[in-house]
């Protein structure tokens, strides 16, 4: 079976909007329990099903402890799930995978490495040449706006710097989807700012499939297609919400646009009653 | 130009010195007891023994056991340290074997080897083998222990198996415990060494001391003193320089004061 034509250059990628919406990842009723100190089961996520199209900006929200970055280490494959299973493309995930490229609060940046030893390590772990690793790191780095620091190490360079690294790095091997798990929430709020801007402006280059755990309502809102929402004690989907904003998004247009300010405002009062009252049983 | 800050710095271990010698000068000058030479009298017999081709084999022999041991402890105990650290169980097995080693000292051992290996080289090596191993096991499986998990994720994710992270993630990111440990261990290794050149007296930089106690050669003995202090405080400065450059890119740390223990 033959789609793609032959002549690779003139094949002009369809919009996402008009692209058969297709599933990459499918999330079966998965449940996370934890033994406590105590010996007794906290369920951390009860009977989770949702999925996620391809080339969709997809957030999850909702309180602190709520299960949400159970919920991505999951689809990273970092942590099996009690029961339920996640598929990527139809397969069952059973571990970490270049084809999920996962982005941590904690940055997790190799310490010994510099800038550009960072970002180039996924790269030459699949067997890309040095010199083709290199070349496309210091683009990527420079797409990140970290010009001129390929040579610092992360010690270095400040919280938001460290984040735009760790992007970087996980671009750098082309995976399908990427796991980010509350990136800027290490960040003041300037920077946060920034990096959510840049983010929007490089996942609108090639519009990757993106999982996004958060849990600030504007950062979802503003980045999104689909806003989960999710309750805890247990961990359940309360939620999911379109986000039907235009894109390109530009911050400034946004703020003022009121479909924005009422998916804020709805999404906020969601957000409450789900913090006070925790899951119905 | 370096500042007058630097330079006190720099220059205070110098003055410390002589300060030390000053002391030990005018201590010696007053008590005026023969088994107790002045500094200076000491620090003159220093190129007598240095002079001397047997005196100068002997030491280098202590230095070439102090080196194999200290390196096989390395090449055996931070893999070691590093796996009890990513591994319960491995953690669980050693454990228990590495708290029973832990307070015996390594020295008291030696009749035992002795008995078994002889009184030669390969005696030694092991006593300073053991010195320096449980400070660097313990460093290294601190160090792995406290790896963070996020940046062995990020690794998986890249691809990389369980042992390739254990080389190339364990491995660097602990390396600045695991040299706090060998810098512990460099300075037992020489403990190790010249005690087990006074229990099996045959050759060595401790056993021109204790030769020279027992034929009361006191100017020896303090000369000898001085060399073996001098090597120590060399080899822990290369060192130093070796560890700073290794880790130059890891957060500052505090120098900490040498362990002896
Ligand atoms: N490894 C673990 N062992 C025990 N409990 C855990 C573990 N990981 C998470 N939990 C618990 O599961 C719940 C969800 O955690 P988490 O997924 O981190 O939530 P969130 O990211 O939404 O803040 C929390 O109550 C947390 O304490
Ligand atoms: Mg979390």
């Amino acid at each position: 079976m033959k789609v793609v034509p032959s002549r690779s250059s003139e094949w002009v990628r369809p919009v996402t909007s008009q692209r058969p919406a297709s599933t990459i990842i499918e999330i079966d009723r998965v449940s996370q329990v934890f033994q406590t100190s105590a010996r007794k089961d906290h369920v951390a996520l009860s009977d989770i099903s949702l999925t996620i199209e391809e080339g969709a900006f997809v957030s999850i929200l909702g309180p602190s402890g709520c299960g949400k970055s159970t919920l991505l280490y999951i689809v990273g494959g970092f942590v099996s799930p009690t029961s339920g299973a996640a598929t990527m493309k139809g397969q069952a995930i059973t571990g970490p995978g270049p084809d999920r490229g996962p982005v941590f609060q904690e940055f997790a940046l190799f310490p010994w490495k510099t800038v550009l030893g960072n970002v180039m390590y996924g790269p030459r772990q699949q067997g890309v040449r040095a010199i083709e690793a290199e070349a496309q790191s210091r683009t990527l780095i420079e797409m990140v706006g970290l010009k001129g620091y390929e040579n610092f190490y992360p010690k270095e360079l400040s919280g938001g710097m460290k984040q735009r690294v760790a992007l970087a790095r996980t671009l750098a091997y082309h995976p399908e989807v990427l796991l980010m798990d509350e990136p800027f929430g290490a960040l003041d709020a300037h920077t946060r700012t920034r990096l959510q801007n840049d983010l929007l402006n490089i996942w609108e280059r090639d519009r990757k499939t993106v999982l996004f755990v958060t849990h600030s309502v504007d950062e979802a809102v503003f980045l999104s297609d689909k806003v989960v929402m999710m309750s805890k004690s247990p961990g359940r989907i309360r939620q999911v919400i379109d986000i039907d904003l235009p894109r390109p998004r530009r911050r400034n247009e946004l703020l003022l646009d009121p479909r924005y300010q009422k998916y804020v405002v709805d999404i906020e009062r969601m957000f409450d009653e789900v913090d006070e009252t925790g899951s119905p049983s | 130009m370096i500042s007058p800050a630097a330079f006190a710095r720099r220059a205070a271990p110098v003055f410390a010195c002589i300060g030390l010698l000053a002391v030990w000068q005018i201590a010696a000058l007053i008590l005026k007891n023969d088994s107790f030479p002045t500094a200076i009298e000491a620090i003159r017999t220093i190129p007598d023994i240095l002079g001397d081709k047997e005196a100068l084999i002997n030491i280098l022999a202590s230095l070439r056991r102090m080196a194999i041991g200290f390196g096989v402890a390395l090449l055996v105990s931070i893999p070691l340290g590093l796996l009890m650290g990513r591994s319960r169980a491995v953690a669980a097995f050693f454990n228990p074997l590495l708290m029973i080693i832990y307070p015996v000292p390594k020295a008291a051992l030696m009749p035992i080897i002795m008995l078994w290996l002889g009184v030669g080289d390969v005696t030694k090596i092991l006593v300073i083998f053991l010195g320096v191993s449980l400070p660097v096991i313990y460093h290294s499986f601190e160090g792995a222990k406290a790896v963070e998990e996020k940046m062995l994720w990020s690794g998986a994710a890249m691809g990389l198996s369980s042992l390739q992270r254990l080389v190339r993630i364990v491995l660097p990111a602990a390396l600045p415990e695991i040299l706090t440990g060998c810098r512990t261990g460099l300075v037992l290794a020489l403990i190790t060494m010249i005690t087990s050149e006074m229990i099996a007296r045959q050759s060595g930089a401790g056993n021109i001391l204790f030769n020279a106690l027992d034929m009361g050669q006191y100017d020896t003995v303090y000369a000898m003193i001085i060399v073996i202090g001098a090597m120590g405080i060399g080899l822990d400065a290369i060192f130093e320089r070796v560890r700073a450059m290794l880790v130059r890119w890891s957060e500052p740390q505090f120098d900490m004061p040498l362990s002896f223990s």
